[in-house]
């Protein structure tokens, strides 16, 4: 990037980077996902109607692919404070043009973690029984707690490093039509850019980065309570904190992957978004699938070394059953093999680097499905006079429907933010380039 | 060859003649007493279907007091999904009841699309049990007499199998060494109270009971009474007051609440002081164009 960008004029990386209208292909990519959240959508009024029913969720499996996805969206969420904070602190500049896209992944994930979540409980109307006869004893609390507050640190990490940027786009009114203009107006017309303005601000972005990073880590770590706090086979680790933080940490960085590919190609960012970029991303990815790899060998070496007899049932079913394809499809397409690609420096190239991204989201998103619900179908007391459709659970089609309409969700979020602020920060990138030159 | 054929439409028609058969229903009436005084009766139905007894549920069965008469209908009822329903016997049937000291229960379960109408009855002599305690040398024994009305008069009723125990919770814990015991010439049972020490209600009593369980004469009879026998039962109401993880939410510990809210204060103050940096900013933008 720092050898591409060096001639590159202010005027001309604030014309690259402003928000474009979207293509024949950026419509036919919106509607489609139009399209699965309104099916989603559909699927939920059926459930509204007819109440949990329509779920393949019973007695047993009361967990199932809406905790699976919501789990999921947690961990992607946390991307926000790899790039954004840890990088910033650490005053990493190369990671600039990619702060602004962790930051929405994470804002998106952390509104459809909340969203889903709501959708499991069957009676939305509920949720405020959470806040007023919640027990601040239960892991339940300071997860609705913690999603709250991350949300709001998000939110204002994505909007402070937002307010310059708001100033410039104001300025091209014609490009960006009189609804948004007005939008920006709104939300940043004050920003006259003074030098107080911006100590206050970077001051502000500095705090955030510092109170994102705790914030993140109890995210996670208290999702992975809902699960450890409760004594099950598969649940009963002391490790499953620092298990869910590194696997959080890979499939974020994993998105973030996917999603500098597709906006790189999208945009025409190859003078923002250089191979460099990918190169560095690469060994992120490459030493984060190693940690996580760590932890999955304790998670599962540990009790399939004792093979206690409750444990046994669940490890066998996982390691020789019915879930070992989704399970070793998850350890290698989700780890093994991108630390295969990208271990060499041909593999850190952007296509490359592309589909190790979306093997290691897809490899998440089944592995969050098997840390729920075949423990589930392994309680400690026996199942017995129960119905022989409690043995086993594969969601309905409803459930399908909702997961992918809250997938397509989060990506319609991420996709209209680019569609209306810069996905790279333009003031920082002229500053950096300013500062280069000088 | 024709014997043959005949064979074949024999076995044909026999096997459309299976077919058509329908399960037969079964029908039990139990009857119940407690305490010599409240009087119900069990109801229930069930069919073999598939080498297997299962209930019967929604099935209409009429009671009767002796016939089948209207005046004498104790009541109607509908099985539940357990193939069960109760009937209570009742006041209006009192003068009928006092009569005489035998008397039959006719349950008649109503026809349906699945079942053919079906009848069953039961036989009772009216019977009393009386429960005396008694404390000599530190042994406790508990004597229960069963006496059946005749006539004219009550008399002991010999070789009457019957269960004499504490109750406890869902069960009955006999007093003596063996499950049940067998009343005498005199229609009498004692038991020695072989188990010591149970623990009691706050003031040391438990109930006693007898029992006695689907007597073909009789029926189903039970009698309690409470002794102060037991131990006094310590309730620990503390353990409630105490603040832990698992109470409620209102004795949430105190070290916990410490923390949560610090943590929260801590961040959110933050969050607060971040949101008035933002107005700050907007002051600042204010004054300069001013």
């Amino acid at each position: 990037m720092q050898a591409a960008t060096t001639t590159l004029t202010s005027e001309q990386i604030t014309l690259d980077l402003l928000p474009q209208k979207f293509g024949k292909r950026g419509m036919i990519w919106t509607g489609s996902l139009l399209v699965i959240a309104l099916i989603g959508a559909y699927a939920y009024y059926r459930q509204l109607k007819y109440g949990l029913v329509v779920t393949n969720m019973r007695d047993y499996v009361s967990w199932g692919i809406y905790i699976s996805n919501f789990v999921f969206f947690v961990a992607i969420s946390l991307v926000g404070s790899l790039i954004t904070a840890i990088l910033r602190l650490a005053n990493v500049k190369w990671a600039t043009p990619l702060t602004r896209i962790a930051e929405i992944i994470a804002v998106s994930a952390i509104v459809f973690a909340s969203i889903i979540i709501v959708v499991d409980m069957g009676r939305p109307e509920r949720f405020l029984n959470l806040l007023i006869h919640g027990r601040l004893q239960s892991p339940i609390i300071w997860d609705v707690i913690v999603i709250g507050t991350y949300f709001f640190i998000s939110l204002l990490l994505l909007y402070f490093p937002l307010l310059p940027d708001l100033k410039l786009l104001i300025q091209f009114k014609e490009k960006s039509g009189k609804f948004l203009n007005r939008l920006y107006r709104f939300q940043g017309s004050f920003w006259k850019g003074t030098r107080s303005q911006f100590r206050i601000s970077d001051r502000a972005i500095t705090i955030l980065c510092i109170i994102i990073i705790p914030v993140a880590f109890c995210i996670h770590t208290v999702t992975s309570w809902l699960f450890a706090t409760t004594y099950r086979p598969g649940w009963d680790s002391t490790n499953f904190g620092a298990y869910f933080i590194s696997g959080a940490f890979l499939v974020g960085a994993g998105a973030v992957v996917v999603a500098m590919y597709v906006f790189r190609k999208a945009y025409r960012l190859e003078k923002y978004i250089t191979e460099n970029h990918f190169e560095k991303m690469g060994r992120i990815v490459v030493l984060l699938s190693l940690l996580y790899l760590y932890f999955n060998v304790n998670e599962y070496l540990v009790p399939a070394f004792k093979m206690k007899n409750a444990e046994s049932a669940h490890l066998n079913q996982l390691f020789t059953g019915e879930y070992a394809p989704m399970f070793w499809f998850a350890i290698l397409v989700g780890m093994i093999l991108p630390i295969c690609m990208l271990v060499f420096r041909r593999g850190r190239k952007p296509v490359p680097m592309f589909i190790a991204g979306i093997m290691i989201v897809v490899g998440a998103w089944f592995k969050r499905y098997l840390i729920v619900t075949p423990t589930l179908l392994h309680p400690f007391l026996p199942m017995q006079d129960v119905p022989q459709s409690y043995h086993y659970y594969f969601p309905s089609w409803e459930e399908w429907a909702i997961a992918l309409g809250s997938l397509a969700g989060a990506l319609l979020v991420i996709t209209f933010f680019a569609r209306i602020y810069p996905i790279i920060p333009i003031q920082e990138t002229i500053t950096e380039q300013h500062e280069k030159t000088e | 060859m024709l014997f043959a054929l005949g064979l074949c439409l024999c076995s044909f028609i026999n096997a459309g003649a299976q077919d058509s058969t329908r399960p037969e229903l079964n029908l039990t009436v139990s009857y119940f007493m407690k305490d010599n005084k409240v009087i119900h009766l069990l109801i229930n139905t069930k069919a073999k279907i598939d080498s297997k007894f299962q209930p019967i549920p929604n099935t209409v069965v009429r009671l009767y007091l002796d016939k089948a008469e209207d005046s004498l209908l104790i009541g109607k009822v509908t099985t539940t999904r357990n193939g069960f329903a109760k009937a209570v016997f009742p006041v209006s049937l009192q003068s009928a009841w006092a009569a005489s000291p035998n008397h039959t229960i006719l349950g008649i379960a109503e026809g349906n699309k699945e079942f053919d109408e079906v009848s069953s009855e039961t036989t009772v002599t009216k019977t009393r049990l009386a429960l005396d305690t008694t404390t000599s040398e530190g042994k406790k024994s508990i004597t229960v007499q069963v006496l059946a009305q005749t006539a004219d008069d009550w008399t002991p009723a010999a070789d009457v199998e019957m269960r004499v125990g504490i109750k406890r919770l869902g069960s009955i814990l006999s007093a003596g060494d063996e499950e049940t015991f067998t009343t005498d010439s005199t229609g009498t049972v004692t038991v020695e109270l072989k188990k010591d020490s149970l623990p009691g209600d706050e003031k040391g009593n438990y109930i006693l009971v007898a029992r006695i369980d689907d007597n073909d004469q009789y029926g189903n009879l039970s009698l309690e009474k409470s002794v102060p026998w037991g131990e006094p039962l310590v309730v620990d109401k503390n353990f409630f007051d105490q603040r832990t993880l698992w109470t409620t939410r209102y004795r949430t510990p105190f070290w916990l609440l410490f923390m949560a809210y610090s943590i929260v204060i801590g961040v959110w103050g933050t969050l607060v002081y971040l949101v008035v940096q933002i107005v700050k900013i907007k002051k600042l933008s204010e004054n300069k164009s001013s």
